[in-house]
Parts: C-alpha cells; sequence; structure tokens
C-alpha cells in the first residue's frame, strides 16, 4: 500500500506538536515545573524493581543459599560425626582403663598432624544385623579412610568402648572376623592372672563362651568378674577389657562354661580402629 | 493494543541497550541513539502513516525514560516522522546507500541536537563527527543484516 505524504492539514499538525514540544522544552530548561513528574517516574521505576527483586531474584537466592546452607550444614555434621567418633576412638586408647597406651607403649605418638602414627581409622562398610544377632558366623567389612593405610591381616580392631575383633582377610574391604564369630577365639584371663582360658565365638551377639576344667582352674570365677585379654596369641594386647562374665554353668564335672558379656558391641559404632604395629 | 504495548516494551528495550552502552561508548566518543533509529527504522518499515501526536507522545515517553528535558525527543520525533513520510515515496527509489546515509545523517542530526540542550557547555565536534561516521556504518550495518534475515525486520500488518 502506498503511503501519501503529509497533507497540509498534517503539516499544521506537525507544526503545532513541534512548536508544542519546544515550548514544552522551554519551560522544562527554564523552570523545575515538571521535575515533579520525572521524580515520580523515577520512583515508581525504583520502588517496581525493588518488589520485583524482592519477590523474584531474592527470594529465588534466598531458597537457593537456604539449600546449599542445608546441604553444607548436613555435610559439616557428618564430619563433626566422624571427628567425634575418632576422638572417642584416641579416647579409647589413651585412658587409663586399659593398657594401650600406659604399660605396652603401643601408641607412640597417637597424635600426629591429625594423623595416627599406630592404628588407621576405619569405616564400617557392611555388617548385617540379622545374622550378627542370629547365626554363627560374625563378619563385617571396614574400609581404612585415614592416611595410613597398610593394614595387615589379624590385625586388631577396636572401637571406642574396646576391642571388636580382627581382621581376617584384606582387599578393598578388609574382612573383619568378630568375637563372636564362632571359629574364634580370644585369650582371656581373670584380674588376678591366675586364671587363663580360651574365649571362643558363642555366635551370639555380645558373647563369648569361656570353657575350663574345674579340676585344673582352682579359682573361684563369680559372677560380674571382670575378663582382660591376656596377650598369649600374639594377636590381642595384654591387658584389655573384654567383658564381664554374666553366667557360669556346670557342663560336667570336667567342663564349665563362663559366658562373657563383651564390653564392645559392633552394632554401636560405625568408626572402627585398626591397631597396625605392635 | 497489544501492539502499543509491544512497541512501548520495544522503545524500553530500545533504550534500556542505549543506557547500558552509553558508558563504553563514550570512552571512544561515539553516541548511538539506539532509541531514535529504532523509532525511525519503525516509522520508516510501517505501511501506515503515524500520525504526529502519536509521534509527540512517544518522544515525551521517551524523554520520560531518559530523564532528559521534556520536549527534546517529542521535537526530534516530530521531525523525523514528518521527514520520514514526506520521503516515503521517494525512499522506493533510493539505494541501500542513500537511505543509510538518511538515517546516519539523522541519528547525527538528532545528537547534534540533543548534545546542543544537553552538553552545551561541553559540546564536542570530534563527537559529534565520530558518531556521524559510526552511526552511518550502524546503518549500513543494520541494512545488509535485514537484507540476510528480512524476517526479524519485518513488521507486522
Amino acid at each position: 500500500m502506498a503511503r501519501i505524504t503529509p497533507t497540509p492539514g498534517q503539516k499544521i499538525l506537525y507544526l503545532l506538536c513541534i512548536f508544542l514540544g519546544v515550548g514544552i522544552l522551554f519551560i522544562d530548561y527554564k523552570t523545575d515545573n515538571l521535575n515533579k513528574i520525572r521524580h515520580t517516574y523515577n520512583s515508581l521505576v525504583i520502588t517496581t524493581s525493588y518488589i520485583l527483586k524482592n519477590y523474584t531474584i531474592d527470594l529465588l537466592r534466598e531458597n537457593f543459599n537456604r539449600s546449599k546452607t542445608k546441604k553444607a550444614l548436613i555435610k559439616e555434621n557428618e564430619s563433626l560425626k566422624k571427628a567425634l567418633d575418632v576422638s572417642y576412638l584416641n579416647n579409647y586408647l589413651i585412658s587409663r582403663e586399659n593398657n594401650f597406651y600406659k604399660d605396652k607403649n603401643v601408641l607412640k605418638h597417637p597424635f600426629e598432624h591429625n594423623s595416627f602414627t599406630n592404628y588407621s581409622v576405619a569405616e564400617l562398610k557392611n555388617l548385617d544385623p540379622n545374622v550378627f544377632n542370629c547365626c554363627d558366623k560374625h563378619r563385617m567389612y571396614i574400609e581404612v579412610i585415614s592416611d595410613i593405610k597398610q593394614a595387615a591381616k589379624e590385625s586388631v580392631v577396636f572401637s571406642s568402648s574396646g576391642i571388636i575383633g580382627q581382621v581376617s582377610n584384606e582387599g578393598k574391604y578388609l574382612e573383619v572376623i568378630l568375637l563372636t564369630d564362632i571359629s574364634h577365639s580370644v585369650p582371656v584371663k581373670s584380674l588376678s592372672d591366675k586364671f587363663f582360658c580360651n574365649g571362643r565365638g558363642s555366635g551370639k551377639a555380645d558373647i563369648i563362651i569361656c570353657s575350663y576344667n574345674p579340676l585344673v582352674w582352682k579359682e573361684e570365677i563369680l559372677s560380674n568378674e571382670i575378663f582382660y585379654t591376656s596377650g598369649m596369641g600374639g594377636v590381642f594386647p595384654k591387658d584389655i577389657k573384654i567383658g564381664n562374665a554374666i553366667n557360669i554353668s556346670d557342663i560336667s564335672p570336667t567342663r564349665k562354661d563362663i559366658e562373657i558379656k563383651l564390653s564392645a558391641n559392633p552394632l554401636d559404632n560405625n568408626l572402627f580402629g585398626v591397631l597396625l604395629d605392635q | 493494543m497489544s501492539k502499543f504495548i509491544k512497541n512501548i516494551i520495544a522503545l524500553i528495550f530500545l533504550n534500556y541497550i542505549e543506557l547500558s552502552f552509553v558508558g563504553l561508548m563514550s570512552k571512544f566518543s561515539i553516541i548511538l541513539p539506539l532509541t531514535f533509529l529504532g523509532y525511525s527504522l519503525y516509522v520508516y518499515r510501517s505501511n501506515t502513516n503515524t500520525s504526529p501526536i502519536a509521534a509527540f507522545l512517544v518522544g515525551l515517553f521517551v524523554d520520560l525514560i531518559q530523564g532528559s528535558y521534556f520536549g527534546l525527543n517529542a521535537t526530534l520525533f516530530c521531525v523525523i516522522t514528518y521527514l520520514i513520510q514526506s520521503y516515503s515515496n521517494k525512499f522506493k527509489i533510493f539505494s541501500y546507500l542513500q537511505i543509510c546515509l538518511f538515517f546516519g545523517l539523522s541519528a547525527a542530526g538528532y545528537v547534534g541536537f540533543t548534545q546542543l540542550v544537553l552538553n552545551l557547555y561541553n559540546f564536542s565536534y570530534l563527537t559529534l563527527i565520530i558518531s556521524t561516521v559510526f552511526n552511518i556504518v550502524f546503518c549500513f550495518g543494520v541494512a545488509i543484516f535485514s537484507s540476510y534475515f528480512p524476517k526479524i525486520f519485518r513488521l507486522e500488518k
């Protein structure tokens, strides 16, 4: 469609608009009468952008930061939990109740730049609680997470409350045979050092059974008596508390069984220590 | 109504781009009146005549969003609308080069006039000359771009 050039009437209108524009320009240039409109517009723009920003970008940013903070908090919580568990392990090692540190000098430098020279920190990877509570084979799998990774077969595995078992197989994860496994036995002794026996796994959670001949061992064992490792097998350090006698039964004139309730339960912890050098 | 809102949004957008780049370009003594050129292109490409009152009101609106003196853009928009409509049929026999020269020089005139009003004590001929050359080159660029991508610059009937 062809466009028509401005007619004389339109030209007059153009002229009027141009004069009006020049007039407004002159008034605005010389006076401040129109500043109010400009300021109102500016305040409107600022208010609108502020409201929009407040309800869109800031809201999104706030939600994003909140989720980020939540994730960071969860992560921090996990790392703190881990640090706490490690400190429990350390406390267990350096406490005066056991012999790791005090007498045997097993841990020469327990803390050195946050790395442990004599034991590795390991994390629980797999332990079936149903099997642990019912069956004969009590094994768990752990992964060494500290810098020192060399954990030999038969190394002692302990938690913050006591000895758990020993390493039975190496690999990506370490297989740990627990004290309660029926194929495992740990040499124990009484506090008086006049009674020794082998505590073999009962297949029940927290219980090991110590069988002995009362004709050979004259010492009377009472209920609740505390048992310690004797160190005779050469694997477990001497004089570490194992647990308390909870039941003593006469099987035959030549055999008595003592049920010892272990002081450490593998289900209570996620972090364990693996002794490297004894 | 939707067309009117679209045009207003387009003007605000062009004004936003112009204000975003004004600091960068002023370092090179260049002023690119993108809003003015956008409006001129719209009037040029439009199939119908734009009324002088519409041009005046659009100019006032641009004055408002640019924060310049009221009446400055209103007057210049009226003038450019009148010029484009006067030459609307002659443009058909013009080459791209001539049309680009027309719009580039119009933009230079706009720059000169606005500088006279807004920046009289620091008026610079260097800025005016560089801006003129830049505006002409910019119009060439737009013309070449529109010949390769004609759909972008096609207006709705």
